[in-house]
């Protein structure tokens, strides 16, 4: 179809735009499951500080992703 | 920059936020714009897509891409390809985390609208579609940027509006040809 499917298909191959685009597209999933798991735990009543020791960052990071300003 | 966007292309960055808010969405998307592109009634922009057949349905089908595509992370099947190369199936973790949280949750979109109180940014791929936008402008020897440079830039950027337009006929090439007539031609 695209060119860029193309390159999707030939994985094998040892072209870094295959990884880099695989890294890239890895990066856009893990933002939106963070955000899923970031919301379900505010509505369950988490605190920005429980949900960034789960996430391995500080409580500033998540809170100024997500949090009020 | 936006100095320099006539009326029609800033009505298109206001349709984007407006497109970003109404879906509760955390960031303005590219595919955010893309939506706001179609919108458009009476400019440039809308003329090249009306020229290339996609209105009414064919409009309707752009949409419906978008939607789906936003229901899978946002990803676009390029991206999704190179993922399967790695072993990872998006259907199968888009599929659990809709069992457990709702079907359109890795959509970025909230359906407890509120939920999102930080300020709604302009995502990545939005500023580069604008960036790419001024550059595609300059490149052409336009004064201004209208809402067919924007279009253009879509087309242009690797990513899922480019590859729903090119999916609906709607390339660089193809708009080039109904924006200036041929390959070559520089306007203005």
């Amino acid at each position: 179809m695209t060119e860029a499917t193309d390159l999707a298909e030939r994985a094998g191959d040892r072209d870094p735009r295959v990884g880099l685009r695989a890294v890239a597209a890895l990066r856009r999933l893990l933002e939106q499951l963070e955000a899923v798991q970031v919301r379900s735990a505010r509505n369950q009543g988490w605190s920005w500080q429980e949900i960034a020791a789960e996430l391995g960052v500080s409580r500033q990071a998540v809170h100024k992703k997500y949090g009020r300003h | 920059m936006f100095e320099r966007f006539t009326k029609d292309a800033r009505e298109v960055v206001q349709g984007a936020v407006e497109h970003a808010e109404g879906s509760g969405a955390s960031s303005v998307d590219a595919e955010h714009i893309l939506l706001a592109m179609l919108d458009r009634e009476v400019s440039r922009g809308s003329f090249a897509l009306t020229s290339l057949g996609v209105t009414g349905e064919r409009k309707e089908s752009v949409r419906e891409a978008v939607a789906e595509a936003r229901r899978r992370a946002g990803l676009s099947q390029a991206e999704s390809d190179a993922l399967a190369g790695l072993g990872i199936d998006v259907s199968e973790i888009v599929a659990r985390v809709e069992e457990v949280h709702g079907v359109g949750a890795m959509s970025g979109d909230g359906k407890d609208k509120g939920w999102w109180s930080g300020r709604r940014t302009f995502g990545r791929g939005a500023k580069q579609i604008l960036e790419k936008s001024l550059r595609v402008a300059l490149a052409r020897g336009d004064r201004h940027i209208g809402d067919e440079h924007i279009l253009l830039a879509l087309t242009v950027r690797p990513g899922l509006p480019a590859e729903i337009l090119a999916d609906h006929g709607v390339t660089q090439e193809s708009l080039i040809r109904v924006l200036y007539g041929s390959g070559e031609a520089k306007a203005g």
